[in-house]
């Protein structure tokens, strides 16, 4: 089409001096405006995230070994990833890191800008949590940046109790699907007269739907009987009721699987007196990440579960509750679980089931087993301890070098 | 403080990894031996001096103990009621993921009319789409240049080998050169994230877009292209018949080089000979799912069958590559630290590089050097 414009262009330019054809320049230069956008479905993909994708990069996997971006992020971050590469060495998992560090206090973005680039062409990443410690207004929270430029547009977390760990509820397994990209955190805010700030919350059907259909597809697909939708549509009516009316009309699409709602405060309540009626819940960003603090809080904290991120395109792993734990930094005594498990989701979406089931299973075998755990499990161990018995339980395993 | 915070976690870090070495001794006795796990992997021995070569790479393996288990397929072309089928091949390496390649002898005729080789056959069969050869000058073999490290990798599934020729009117011959976007994309990703992954700094692209402009012109775009996404690697661009002036006089220059296929094939040739000859230069070709290690050059050296004269370092650096990567790095180390410091010495050298031993000999004072380094 573009091609088509150009050569007309060209042509009439062409008559033009020849003085065949008088050519006003005003209609040149809008003709010339249309040209100039045209872009490659490169630039399309990677410069506009939002628009449908024709082609996708070529994933980052020669020889069997895949490449991943990995970036530390502050606090406890650096000293998982450390973790995470000594338990990929024993068990010979095929992944080669590429390690990009952010630095939290410079309000620059080029290494922010460095590492979506990265994940774009790795299409996989494994993250921790990366401070924003800038307050200023211009200054985007990273992480959200991270979501929102890769269109990562859900976010699951798979809750499930462990065995011999203790905590409020036992045999708990649910599944929390929310929404990444919109919402509250739109970061749309604007203080219209002096002392009345509005932010901006913002529910899109495209969006939403996106997001049913995945929760419900992956409740077929790992065989989950119910899906609950979180909402607030009783006072937000128009926004909490697009996405709920939303939800409704993709169930109806997968009468095989049950489908309820419930409002946000009743379902908080719910999920500290009698969780186990839930299965697999579906609910906008805020909601989304209370609901995964509580439950995580329910299960033993925010070191043992793991989150994914994941777009069209791009998926990213990271520990289930986006703490950075700055406090605990360099102690030796950050529960490791959390970042195996996401490595362990991260190797399983690479497709290297067999050596995130031999991880997972030491991991299993440490915790519920041995009951190896570190202080805020109420152990004794240090990371240290728990990784090395980890890695012990791996190289008992029967598996192949790589 | 975040001086004192980051080098705290340091000494963490180190003391972390020593105590993993420690508790690991203590505590394997509790938990009981480690299951034995070995890499199976595909052998193919090749024409001309390949057999030779591949044996003294099994002799080498079995001296450091490198739990590898070769699966042999004898695979020819000028030896067709010898060889095995291809599938069969093709079939073990997939399953392998990696494979172990001398060189296969491609005759100047086709018997059968089949314009496609053997070799290509089993590059599209497998989808090896990569070649890359690292050119590295050697300690104690004299050559022009001493600093040469440069990595060439070539798309070497299209382009002149597309095996496309007809003879459309008697005494005129056409030959397609095929040239796709995807594929062109393909390559220089994979050229790219290399030079991510190995910590280099530039890529060349190697291309006739002057003369072929559509064609190497879509190479070049597509390269392009890519570069956008590593804003951190310098991209260059330079027409094949200057790259390989550069190559001769000033090969310093050169970090990674990314190629089509018939001047990947020059240029590989041309690097070879810079730092030694065809028997020392290790390369590789990559699909996405295995890896297929073999000479950097392809050159059988079929004069010297049964002569006891070839070099084996090519053959020995492909197996520490292997070794590498399997995650079998500290075996690749010994093997590669072995062959380096024969070769410094300089006492034992084959006729190519300008000395008097045999295969055997030089092959022998390798495995003596591992020994040594064990005790």
């Amino acid at each position: 089409m573009s091609a088509r414009i150009i050569t007309k262009t060209a042509l009439r330019q062409k008559l033009h001096e020849f003085g065949l054809q008088k050519f006003p320049n005003k209609q040149l230069a809008r003709m010339a405006a249309v040209a100039a956008p045209a872009m490659s479905d490169f630039e399309i993909q990677h410069k506009q995230p939002l628009v449908k994708k024709t082609t996708s990069i070529p994933i980052a996997l020669y020889g069997g070994r895949n490449a991943v971006t990995m970036l530390p992020g502050g606090g406890i971050g650096p000293e998982l990833m450390v973790y995470v590469k000594e338990i990929f060495k024993y068990s010979g998992a095929p992944v080669d890191f590429e390690l990009i560090e952010i630095d939290p206090k410079s309000d620059e973005s080029n290494d922010l800008e460095y590492a979506i680039t990265s994940i774009k062409r790795n299409g996989v990443a494994i993250k921790g949590n990366i401070e924003t410690k800038s307050e200023s207004t211009i200054v985007q929270s990273r992480n959200v940046a991270i979501r929102n430029e890769l269109d990562l547009y859900v976010n699951v977390l798979h809750c499930h109790s462990y065995p011999h760990v203790k905590a409020r509820q036992s045999n708990i397994d649910i599944l929390i699907i929310r929404q990444n990209t919109e919402g509250e955190y739109a970061m749309l805010e604007h203080e219209s007269v002096s002392g009345v700030v509005e932010s901006m919350k913002v529910v899109t059907k495209s969006n939403s739907e996106r997001v049913c259909r995945f929760a419900f597809e992956f409740a077929r697909k790992n065989n989950r009987k119910k899906v609950t939708t979180i909402h607030k549509a009783n006072i937000m009516k128009l926004s909490d009721g697009l996405f709920l009316e939303t939800s409704r009309t993709v169930a109806k699409e997968y009468p095989e699987i049950e489908h309820n709602d419930m409002i946000i405060d009743n379902c908080c309540m719910q999920l500290v007196s009698n969780p186990h009626q839930f299965d697999v819940m579906i609910m906008t960003n805020l909601y989304g990440t209370i609901v995964s603090n509580v439950v995580c809080g329910l299960v033993g904290g925010a070191g043992l579960l793991s989150g994914r991120n994941y777009g069209d395109h791009y998926a990213i792993f990271e520990p289930g509750t986006r703490n950075t734990g700055t406090a605990i930094a360099g102690k030796n005594i950050a529960n490791p679980i959390a970042m195996i498990n996401a490595s362990i989701d991260m190797l399983d979406h690479l497709g290297h089931k067999q050596h995130s089931r031999i991880i997972s299973e030491a991991v299993r075998k440490t915790v519920c087993k041995d009951k190896l755990h570190t202080p805020d499990l109420g152990g004794t161990a240090t990371s240290t301890e728990v990784v090395q018995r980890i890695i012990d339980h791996i190289l008992q395993a029967d598996l192949r070098a790589w | 403080m975040s001086l004192i915070s980051r080098n705290v976690f340091r000494f963490l870090q180190q003391g972390s990894v020593n105590l993993a070495a420690r508790n690991y001794q203590s505590t394997a006795a509790n938990l009981g031996e480690r299951p034995d796990t070995r890499v199976h992997c595909t052998l193919i021995p090749g024409d001309g001096v390949g057999p030779e070569l591949v044996y003294a790479v099994q002799e080498v393996f079995k001296a450091i103990g490198a739990p590898v288990d070769f699966e042999p397929y004898f695979l020819s072309e000028v030896n067709p009621s010898l060889s095995v089928p291809l599938e069969k091949v093709a079939a073990s390496i997939n399953k392998n993921r990696v494979c172990l390649k001398g060189i296969l002898a491609t005759p100047d005729y086709s018997n059968t009319g089949e314009a496609q080789t053997l070799n290509m056959k089993l590059r599209h069969a497998l989808d090896l789409y990569a070649n890359v050869v690292h050119v590295k000058s050697l300690p104690g073999i004299n050559s022009r240049h001493t600093n040469v490290d440069c990595v060439i990798i070539r798309e070497q599934t299209e382009g002149e080998y597309s095996a496309l020729e007809h003879e459309t009117v008697k005494g005129v011959v056409e030959c397609l050169k095929i040239v796709t976007a995807k594929k062109s994309e393909r390559i220089a990703k994979f050229a790219f994230d290399y030079a991510t992954k190995h910590k280099r700094k530039k890529v060349t692209a190697v291309h006739k877009a002057n003369i072929m402009k559509l064609g190497d012109g879509l190479f070049l775009r597509s390269c392009e292209e890519i570069a956008k996404l590593y804003p951190k690697i310098e991209f260059d661009k330079m027409i094949v018949d200057n790259c390989t002036m550069q190559m001769v006089s000033k090969p310093e220059q050169f970090d990674v080089m990314v190629t089509p296929n018939l001047y990947g094939n020059i240029v590989d040739n041309l690097g070879s000979g810079l730092v030694g000859g065809a028997g020392v230069v290790a390369g590789a070709s990559y699909s996405s799912k295995c890896v297929v290690f073999e000479p950097g050059a392809r050159h059988t050296f079929s004069e010297a069958v049964g002569k006891n004269l070839a070099n084996p370092t090519a053959m020995f650096l492909c197996g520490a590559n292997l070794l590498h990567h399997v995650n079998l790095s500290t075996y690749s180390e010994m093997i590669k630290d072995a062959v380096n410091t024969v070769l410094k010495e300089g006492k034992i050298r084959t006729k190519d590089v300008g000395g008097q031993s045999s295969t055997k000999e030089f092959t022998f004072a390798v495995i003596n050097k591992l020994e040594e380094s064990r005790l």
